[in-house]
C-alpha cells in the first residue's frame, strides 16, 4: 500500500546519493481508490512533516489537482477533506519509484515498494 | 482534591503496571497520585489518588478503597470512620459482597465468616449475586508460599493486608480489548506473533490515538500494529521480509476489517532505511527480531556502532531498548528492556 503519506517520508537512500533524492517519481501506476476513515486530528498533527511541494506535485502526477500550490494558513474542512483524499485514499498498487538524482528504481508490487537494495547499492 | 481508590492488578507483566497507569491517565488527560515512596510493583493491589469517579472509569479492577488493615478490627476500625462513602448504598441497594484471597485458597466458611463480620454496616438492600447495584470487594493479600509446606488449615487470615472497597465498572480500557486482540483468534499469524497483551499494553504505552503516526520496523505479522491501528493510530510498518506482511493472501482479510487496520507496508532493511529525515514519526512500537525464533537479517557487511540509517529517526519517543537507538540483532534480550 503506497500511499501518498508514505511516498512523502521516502527519500533514494542508494549508495552516495545524499541530495537531489526526494521525492521519488512515479511511474507505470495502478491506482486504487480506497475511502478511509476521515480524521481531521491526524491531519493536524501531520501537516507540519508534510514536504508540500513534493505532495502537490506528485498527487498532480497522478491526477488530482486538489490541492492549492501554497500550503494554506487556515485549515477550514473543505482542505482537510481534499489533503485526506490525496494522503490517505490513492493508493498505488502496481508501478515504480525512480530516483530523481541516481535514477535508482524501486517497485512496487501487490501494493508494497520493495525499498531493498542490493549489497553493492548499500552505502 | 484526590480521592482514593484500590487497584487490584492482574497477575501478569507487573513492570509494566505503573507506566500503563501514567499513559492511561495521560491519554484521558486526568491527573493520578500514585503512592509515595518505592512502590512495590510486584504487589497485586495498590491506592491511588484520583480526583473523581469518571477517572477511575478509565481503569481496570478498580473499586472505590473503604478500608485497609493487617487484621480484621484495624479493617472494620477503618471502614466505620469512612462510613460517609458508602452510608448512601444502606437503603434500596441490592448488593453483591465477595471475599478473595490472593497467593491463598480461603474455604467459603471462612468467606461467609468475614462477610457476617461486616454486619454492622447494615445494608438493608437485598443481597443479589447476579445484577447487583453495587459489589463490594474484600481481599486478602497473602505472602507468596513458594517452595514452603505450611499446614493447609491454619493460616487463614494470616495475611499481609487485607483491603476493602466498592466495584467500580471500568468503561473500555487496554485490558478489556485484550480479549479482542488475542492472537489465537486471528486467522493467520507467523510464528514470531508476540504475546497480544503485551502487545496492546506497549501500544497503550506509546499514548496511541487518533493524530499519532506511529512506526513498527519490524512488522512480521503485524501484531504491534493492529492494537495501535485499534486506538485510532496511523500505523506504518516495514520488515526485511516482505512475504510475512501478504499473510496468506485472503486469509488475513478479516482480521483487516476486525482490526480496522490499514498499515502501510513497505519492504527495507531497517538498517539501511529509505525514511527521509525530519522527525517524521510520533512513536515506534515494535518488537525486534530476537533469539532463534525469528534471528536478525542484515544485508551488507558488519559494521560496528549505530548504523547510519537510524540517524533520522532515532531521536523520537521509540519504545526501544533503554539508551540506544540501535539493538543489536543478534543480541537476545527482554520483554521489559522494550519499554521506555
Ligand atoms: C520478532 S519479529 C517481529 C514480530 C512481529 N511483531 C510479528 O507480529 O510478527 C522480527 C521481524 O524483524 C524482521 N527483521 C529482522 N532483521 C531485520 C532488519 N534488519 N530490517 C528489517 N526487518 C528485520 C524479521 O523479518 C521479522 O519479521
Ligand atoms: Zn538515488
Amino acid at each position: 500500500m503506497v500511499r501518498l503519506i508514505t511516498h512523502n517520508l521516502l527519500a533514494c537512500h542508494a549508495k552516495g546519493c545524499t541530495s537531489n533524492n526526494f521525492p521519488l517519481a512515479f511511474s507505470n501506476v495502478q491506482i486504487e481508490i480506497r475511502e478511509a476513515e476521515f480524521n481531521p486530528e491526524f491531519l493536524k498533527n501531520f501537516i507540519p512533516k508534510v514536504e508540500w511541494n513534493a505532495l502537490v506535485d506528485t498527487a498532480r502526477q497522478l491526477g488530482d489537482t486538489s490541492l492549492p500550490l501554497e500550503q494554506p494558513e487556515m485549515l477550514d474542512e473543505e482542505f482537510l477533506k481534499s489533503l485526506h483524499h490525496v494522503l490517505l485514499e490513492i493508493h498505488v498498487e502496481e508501478g515504480v519509484m525512480t530516483c530523481p538524482n541516481c535514477k535508482h528504481e524501486y517497485p512496487i508490487s501487490n501494493g508494497i515498494p520493495n525499498m531493498l537494495l542490493a549489497e553493492h547499492e548499500i552505502g | 482534591m484526590f480521592f482514593k481508590y484500590l487497584i487490584v492488578f492482574a497477575q501478569a507483566h507487573h513492570e509494566f503496571r505503573i507506566p500503563e497507569l501514567q499513559s492511561v491517565a495521560k491519554i484521558h488527560g486526568f491527573d493520578i497520585s500514585l503512592p509515595e515512596g518505592e512502590i512495590e510493583t510486584d504487589r497485586p493491589f495498590m491506592i491511588v489518588g484520583l480526583q473523581s469517579e469518571n477517572h477511575a472509569r478509565q481503569l481496570a479492577a478498580i473499586y472505590e478503597f473503604y478500608a485497609q488493615g493487617s487484621t480484621y478490627e484495624e479493617v472494620h476500625v477503618q471502614n466505620r470512620a469512612n462510613q460517609a462513602l458508602w452510608s448512601r448504598y444502606k437503603l434500596n441497594t441490592s448488593f453483591k459482597f465477595f471475599v478473595t484471597a490472593f497467593n491463598h485458597k480461603l474455604p467459603q466458611t471462612q468467606q461467609r465468616q468475614v462477610v457476617e463480620s461486616f454486619s454492622y454496616t447494615d445494608f438493608m438492600g437485598k443481597i443479589d449475586m447476579k445484577n447487583p447495584d453495587i459489589v463490594l470487594g474484600c481481599f486478602e493479600e497473602y505472602v507468596e508460599k513458594k517452595g514452603m509446606i505450611r499446614d493447609r488449615h491454619d493460616d487463614h487470615g494470616q495475611f499481609r493486608q487485607v483491603y476493602l472497597g466498592r466495584w467500580i465498572e471500568e468503561l473500555g480500557s487496554a485490558r478489556v480489548l485484550i480479549k479482542t486482540f488475542d492472537v489465537k483468534k486471528r486467522n493467520y499469524f507467523g510464528n514470531t506473533s508476540m504475546e497480544s497483551e503485551v502487545s496492546l499494553l506497549m501500544a497503550n504505552q506509546t499514548l496511541a490515538s487518533p493524530g499519532k503516526l506511529i512506526y513498527d520496523p519490524f512488522l512480521g505479522t503485524e501484531t504491534m500494529a493492529y492494537p495501535a491501528a485499534y486506538f485510532g493510530a496511523q500505523v506504518l510498518g516495514s520488515d526485511i521480509d516482505g512475504r510475512q506482511m501478504q499473510g496468506k493472501g485472503s486469509d488475513r482479510a478479516p482480521d483487516l476489517i476486525l482490526y480496522n487496520y490499514t498499515g502501510h507496508l513497505l519492504t527495507f532493511d531497517i538498517t539501511h532505511n529509505p525514511w527521509r529525515c525530519g522527525g517524521l514519526f510520533d512513536a515506534i512500537v515494535t518488537d525486534p527480531p530476537y533469539g532463534v525464533r525469528a534471528s536478525a537479517k542484515r544485508l551488507g557487511r558488519k559494521k560496528d556502532s549505530v548504523p547510519k540509517g537510524w540517524r533520522c529517526i532515532s531521536n523520537i519517543e521509540a519504545i526501544l531498548a533503554h539508551d540506544s537507538p540501535y539493538i543489536p540483532p543478534t543480541k537476545p534480550y527482554e520483554l521489559s528492556n522494550l519499554a521506555v
